[in-house]
């Protein structure tokens, strides 16, 4: 059998039971309602304003929370009902921030602290209930993320090098990998506080022992490719957009990734990147350079 | 945007976005809550323009957002591992009894976003390499080689994997 045919035939069975929800035609619309607002209020700074602390209830959340007072009159309990939000799918501390948002609680302190996705909660979305109402919530992990390197506090120092220089207000995004660059490799990556699980902001790649060949290989490489070099610490480095088929990409080429590449010491090589995303809001070659001259080798 | 142009995006939703949103699935790699986010925002996009390109074959032009959008999502992830290495066979495969198709799709994962789009497009989709081009806006040789090397990667796999069931 052809692998093109056990694949496909893998692929259907993967997305079988796949079916778009019947109220995507009101999701979309809503969407495109949400967008034409925002760009008419976006002229006024207040206006501006507003939309942003509103947005999150109003235009954003899927199930937006409403808060209905049910009892009227001056001397009688007044019993607040709310309606439930839809968290499945959300990432635990999201979900129980939304849930707070909409008057309700989350008890289990080992469910509020856990990390992954919400799979499951209960009581379910839409569902009216008392105001302060627990929800309970199933979590499960989001993807096999390695931690090939323990703790590293604040993820500065591995693999044998030391990171001086990070733009302000990123930090350790709280996993780390080895030999997945070859062999000896280690990364980690640096996050933008809140940012979604999977991304990242900057990412630092340290190649020992035979994976430092192919940095050395690269800027021989990146270079005949038309790659801007620079000068780290003495060294020559190569500072580029690099595709995700590792080849060199145009200056104005916005989904490749900022890269910088060099050798400290024979055996010692380092790559860092600064994501597509991140490198809309800073100077990424800038900061790349930056970056590049705060890593010094460490035992 | 008139009542009959609603109507026809009705239409197209009912046809064509099960189909769309299973493609998003295996072009990002993502989960479904994921996928769908992403669908709605490129249908968005359909919408926007529905007046002017529903006469105009508006599948392809969603199909072009969707893939695109995906791949774009795709890489903006971190790199766990660089693909371009290979794998020691010891970790390629976990346990004997281990799914082939969860092991294929695993694969599928690993891929570079672009070249598992065009295994998706090619494959599962059965685009032909002109329409897959065309919709990933490269050139006929990136699909032919793209496709050619992704199913290199996906067989060596499943050579290992086949070899751990015997």
């Amino acid at each position: 059998m052809k692998v093109e045919d056990v694949l496909a035939e893998a692929m259907a069975a993967h997305v079988a039971d796949v079916q778009a929800t019947p109220s995507l035609g009101r999701e979309v619309r809503r969407r495109h309602r949400s967008h034409v607002i925002r760009f008419r209020m976006a002229g006024a700074a207040l206006a501006t304003a507003l939309v942003a602390v509103a947005a999150p209830a109003m235009l954003n959340s899927a199930e937006p929370a409403k808060t209905q007072h049910a009892a009227t009159g001056t001397d009688r309990a007044v019993v607040d009902s709310v309606i439930v939000p839809r968290v499945v799918g959300k990432h635990v501390a999201e979900a129980v921030e939304t849930l707070k948002q909409a008057g309700l609680v989350v008890n289990d302190p080992e469910t509020t602290t856990d990390t992954g996705l919400v799979r499951m909660q209960s009581p379910a979305a839409g569902q009216e209930v008392t105001k302060g109402t627990n929800v309970q919530l199933t979590v499960g992990p989001e993807s096999s993320v390695p931690q090939d390197l323990g703790d590293l506090g604040d993820g500065r120092k591995f693999g044998g090098i030391h990171v001086g220089y990070l733009p302000e207000g990123l930090e350790w995004g709280k996993w780390s990998g080895k030999n997945g660059f070859g062999k000896t490799s280690y990364t980690t990556t640096f996050v933008e506080p809140g940012q979604e699980e999977g991304f990242y902001a900057v990412q630092v790649v340290v190649f020992t022992g035979e994976a430092s060949k192919q940095i050395a290989q690269r800027l021989t490489t990146f270079s005949s490719k038309g790659a801007e070099t620079t000068d780290i610490g003495g060294k020559r480095a190569y500072l580029t957009k690099v595709t995700e088929g590792g080849e060199v990409a145009a200056e104005d080429d916005n989904v490749s990734t900022s890269t910088i590449g060099w050798t400290l010491r024979r055996g010692l090589a380092v790559e860092v990147y600064i994501s597509p995303d991140y490198a809309k809001k800073i100077d990424a070659g800038d900061e790349l350079k930056k970056i590049a001259e705060g890593i010094e080798p460490v035992k | 945007m008139t009542d009959e142009d609603e109507t026809a995006f009705d239409e197209f939703l009912a046809a064509r976005s099960t189909s769309l949103l299973r493609t998003a699935i295996l072009v990002c790699g993502a989960t479904h809550h994921d996928a769908e986010d992403l669908v709605q925002h490129a249908l968005e996009k359909v919408y926007r323009h529905w007046s002017r390109i529903r006469h105009d074959n508006p599948e392809a032009y969603a199909r072009k957002v969707v893939v695109n959008a995906a791949i774009s999502r795709a890489r903006r992830r971190r790199v766990v591992q660089e693909i371009t290495f290979a794998r020691p066979p010891d970790t390629a495969a976990n346990s004997p009894d281990l799914d082939l198709r969860d092991t294929l799709i695993e694969e599928l994962r690993r891929l570079p976003p672009k070249m598992r789009a065009v295994i998706v497009l090619r494959y599962w989709e059965d685009q032909s390499e002109a329409a897959t081009a065309s919709l990933l806006g490269c050139s006929l040789g990136t699909v032919k080689s793209q496709a050619a090397r992704g199913l290199a990667k996906i067989r060596e796999r499943m050579t290992v994997a086949e070899g751990a069931i015997r």
